[in-house]
């Protein structure tokens, strides 16, 4: 964990949860596993303050707890997971995938999911319904069931899971705060991964009848809190108490990489390469494990039964298209026997990486200029090259390309090999070439992308705080607006309340407003980039093992 | 008295006949004779007579002295070049030997000093001459910019000195190879489109999509744009920085020898091809190009709040 992804996890923390639960996640990640009295005394927050952080971390999955290390007998730990808090990063992500997937109904779920960290299956059911409904036309309200089928739907895709069990791991007089539905399980030695349990994907026979509520304005007040309150006491039950849910990110990213995979192929090949490797994808989706390099083989029959109904192309023309896939630089299709018509995997490792190498290629050119990105894909190519040969193959003029390959490496993309011809290293005798590492340009612009979210964000929290007096003074005259509104007064009165915000201030509001939606979606945009970066970083980890 | 006798008989009549003896051999003997062969033909002529003509020879410059493993060889001069060197001393005419034997590659001053041991004064004094008698020329050598090689005025210099045809006088062409680039790349692209339109089956599309690098030559060569004659070398290395550019890929084929631009029985096939991702989310910010991105950090002089490459961007 590095210094800037531990600033851009505060400021995601502080964004969302709060300043203290900010101070005791950035100590945790800090300091590592530390049981509570530590975290107490070296945060200097009180002790209830911290146990109430900790339940928040806990319930988002960003915390979890285990034996401590001196043994069965000693505190509880705590740990911190860095991953899990940047993740915080790409719930718009996740929710608009949800939306595109299962329409209106699963973006809600996984919004509310996203949002509380664990529920059970009825009350998501009963939220998702009521916002539906409130966002419907008057008379009209949707059923508890078809929510539950969506739910469903969800679950069998695997985008949600189980919370897993936790063992019963500490005696019931200490402090820390229990897991919510905790049956007494055998004691594991490490983090039980949710899919471990067998009962993860299983949907709970609930109960669950009625349809969704509509929230009256006037009631708006007395029944926002009788809703709380309810949900705090529901006295109803439905069955499945003690099981809660989480949203399966891992799921997510698998979607991601496969659409990122897909949309490669499209803009390289055409539409009809990018379906049958999109059909290719989804039917190996729950053959292959996640770690996987590529795919499990799929035949050609089976492929061209699976494609589908609007794209009738004719078994021969599916096998031309196949034998292009594979023939193909990029090689995102390889091709591994010749049984059922041929055999055909798709290659994830080498199609991450290849997207890495764009990745870094589109960074160099963007920041250098396309001569410069010249350089920096011919040394890609040819790993290694001396002065006279870079200016060679590039063909551009000895004294520009010096300056540009010195360039390229004061900024740490090139880097210096020496070849001593004699063991005296002179170095008027001495190879010195160029070369490109990879793996270790891609872990440093991942760094350079952390630091980038961190400063948008921090330049977003300072265009608020700069603009905070005419923000309130707008939320003063909205809400005044709206009362009046309410009790029905005349259009004099409104008109007059309108005018108390004058026009420049209205237009400052307005770039103001727009100014923090352009900050909003470039964060979502380096996301991107930082999802691809660390799958590639990732997955040549697991290879490389 | 025999030998003041023996000395009377080589007088000049004699020393006539003998010459013209000599140059008879040598013109028997177009690849040189040794002193062994002189020594066969005529018996009875002495060594110090022998040396005398041949000097006389040898300063008139109608006879070539040359050596090789098994002694010294003498070689008839041709005419022409005997009447070029006329008027020119020793020295000259060995510098001028030394140039010709570079050949086309020609040969620096330095190496000039050390192969004829003259002084550097004396070699500069004679390339001067030799220059103004328009024999030799010097040409700029385009790896090191200072240094001139001389070789002789007719000679065409190679091209590792002159750099072949991206260089003109020495300088690299830029302009020219970009024209070359955008040329070839715009016929690759345009016959990708081609195919592409056609709507054919997808392998045929693909294959009509490809171009050897013969067809790139003959339509470069007919567009006419280069003053000087580029081979199809030069033509796959304008291809290859395509490639590097991520514009072009490249396959290579087998192919029959004998069929038109095959290297070795191989044909090498280049294709326009687009780039698999948009330009990525990090480029899109200011701070992807930021060029003091390293000092920037919260609280400091260069600080994400007062940023001013983000507030023009916000501004846009």
């Amino acid at each position: 964990m590095t210094a800037q992804e531990a600033r851009l996890c505060g400021l995601l923390l502080r964004e969302h949860f709060g300043e203290v639960v900010e101070k005791i996640g950035t100590h945790l990640l800090r300091s590592g596993a530390q049981n509570l009295r530590t975290i107490v005394n070296e945060s200097g927050t009180p002790i209830d303050l911290v146990k109430k952080s900790l339940c928040v971390l806990m319930k988002h999955g960003a915390c979890r707890f285990s034996i401590g290390r001196k043994g069965p007998g000693s505190p509880v730990e705590y740990q911190a997971s860095c991953e899990r808090i940047l993740g915080i990063l790409r719930y718009p992500r996740y929710i608009y995938t949800a939306k595109t997937l299962y329409s209106d109904t699963g973006e809600l779920i996984i919004e509310e999911l996203l949002q509380r960290g664990h529920m059970t299956m009825s009350s998501i059911v009963k939220m998702v319904a009521d916002r539906l409904t409130h966002n419907m036309e008057e008379g009209r309200s949707i059923e508890y069931n078809e929510v539950v089928s969506t739910f469903s739907k969800l679950v069998e895709t695997h985008f949600l899971q189980r919370c897993p069990p936790v063992s019963e791991v500490v005696p019931p007089v200490s402090t820390a705060p229990t897991v919510p539905g905790a049956p007494a399980a055998p004691v594991s030695t490490g983090p039980p991964t949710p899919e471990s349990f067998s009962d993860c994907y299983l949907v709970p026979s609930v109960s669950l009848a009625g349809r969704g509520k509509r929230r009256r304005s006037g009631e708006d007040a007395v029944l926002d809190q009788g809703t709380t309150k309810k949900a705090k006491t529901d006295l109803q039950t439905h069955g499945d108490e003690g099981i809660y849910w989480q949203v399966n990110f891992e799921r997510f990213h698998l979607h991601f990489r496969d659409q990122t995979i897909i949309s490669a192929v499209a803009s390289k090949l055409d539409q009809t390469s990018s379906e049958i490797v999109r059909t290719m994808l989804r039917m190996s989706e729950v053959t292959t494990t996640p770690s996987a390099s590529c795919t499990q083989a799929l035949s050609a029959n089976e492929v061209f039964r699976s494609l589908p109904a609007n794209y009738s192309i004719s078994r021969p023309v599916l096998d031309q298209y196949l034998t292009l896939l594979v023939d193909d630089p990029m090689e995102f299709v390889g091709k591994t026997g010749d049984s059922g018509g041929g055999m055909y995997v798709v290659n994830l490792h080498k199609a991450l990486t290849n997207l890495a190498r764009a990745t870094l290629e589109s960074v160099v050119q963007e920041k250098f200029g396309s001569r410069s990105a010249r350089i920096f894909r011919l040394l890609l190519r040819k790993r290694h090259l001396e002065q006279k040969q870079v200016e060679d193959f590039a063909m551009i003029p000895a004294k520009e390309a010096k300056d540009m390959l010195y360039t390229l490496m004061s900024e740490n993309l090139v880097l210096l090999q020496e070849l001593p011809k004699t063991p005296d290293h002179a170095p008027s005798r001495t190879f010195y070439l160029y070369t490109v590492n990879q793996l270790a340009t891609a872990r440093m612009l991942l760094q350079h992308c952390y630091k980038t979210v961190a400063n948008l964000i921090d330049r977003r929290l300072f265009q608020t705080k700069e603009s905070k007096r005419l923000l309130e003074k707008s939320q003063r005259i909205e809400a005044i607006m709206a009362s009046l509104q309410a009790s029905g007064a005349e259009p004099e009165q409104l008109t007059e309340v309108e005018e108390m915000i004058s026009t420049p201030e209205k237009q400052q509001l307005e770039s103001l407003r727009h100014h923090i939606n352009k900050l909003d979606s470039a964060e979502n945009q380096v996301d991107e980039t930082i999802f691809l970066l660390k799958s590639y970083v990732a997955s040549t980890a697991r290879i490389t093992r | 008295m025999a030998d003041a006798k023996v000395k009377k008989e080589c007088d000049p009549a004699d020393a006539a006949v003998i010459e013209s003896r000599i140059k008879e051999l040598c013109i028997q003997f177009p690849q040189g004779i040794t002193d062994q062969v002189i020594q066969n033909d005529m018996p009875q002529l002495e060594p110090t007579q022998r040396a005398m003509v041949i000097n006389k020879l040898l300063s008139v410059g109608q006879l070539d002295l040359l050596r090789n493993s098994s002694g010294l060889l003498y070689r008839m001069k041709d005419a022409q070049s005997a009447s070029k060197m006329k008027g020119s001393d020793n020295q000259e005419k060995l510098v001028y030997q030394i140039i010709e034997d570079a050949g086309n590659k020609g040969i620096w001053t330095r190496d000039m000093r050390f192969k004829s041991n003259l002084p550097l004064t004396e070699v500069n004094k004679i390339l001067k001459n030799l220059e103004s008698k328009k024999l030799i020329k010097a040409v700029k050598s385009v790896a090191a910019s200072k240094k001139k090689v001389y070789m002789l005025y007719n000679v065409q210099p190679d091209r590792s000195v002159t750099g072949g045809a991206w260089y003109s006088d020495q300088d690299f062409e830029s302009e020219f190879v970009e024209v070359l680039n955008q040329q070839c790349f715009k016929f690759l692209q345009s016959k990708a489109e081609v195919a592409r339109d056609s709507k054919q089956s997808p392998m045929i599309q693909r294959n009509s999509s490809f171009a050897t690098s013969h067809e790139v030559w003959k339509y470069i060569c007919e567009l006419g744009i280069s003053k000087v004659d580029l081979s199809m070398e030069d033509i796959e290395t304008i291809l290859n920085t395509l490639i590097y550019d991520g514009k072009v890929e490249m396959t290579i084929i087998a192919a029959k020898e004998g069929t038109v631009g095959s290297v070795d029985g191989q044909m090498k096939l280049f294709r326009g091809v687009n780039p698999i991702i948009q330009p990525t989310g990090l480029v899109k910010t200011p701070c992807g190009l930021c060029p003091v991105f390293d000092e920037c950090h919260e609280g400091g002089e260069i600080s994400p709040s007062r940023c001013i490459y983000m507030t023009e961007w916000l501004n846009f």
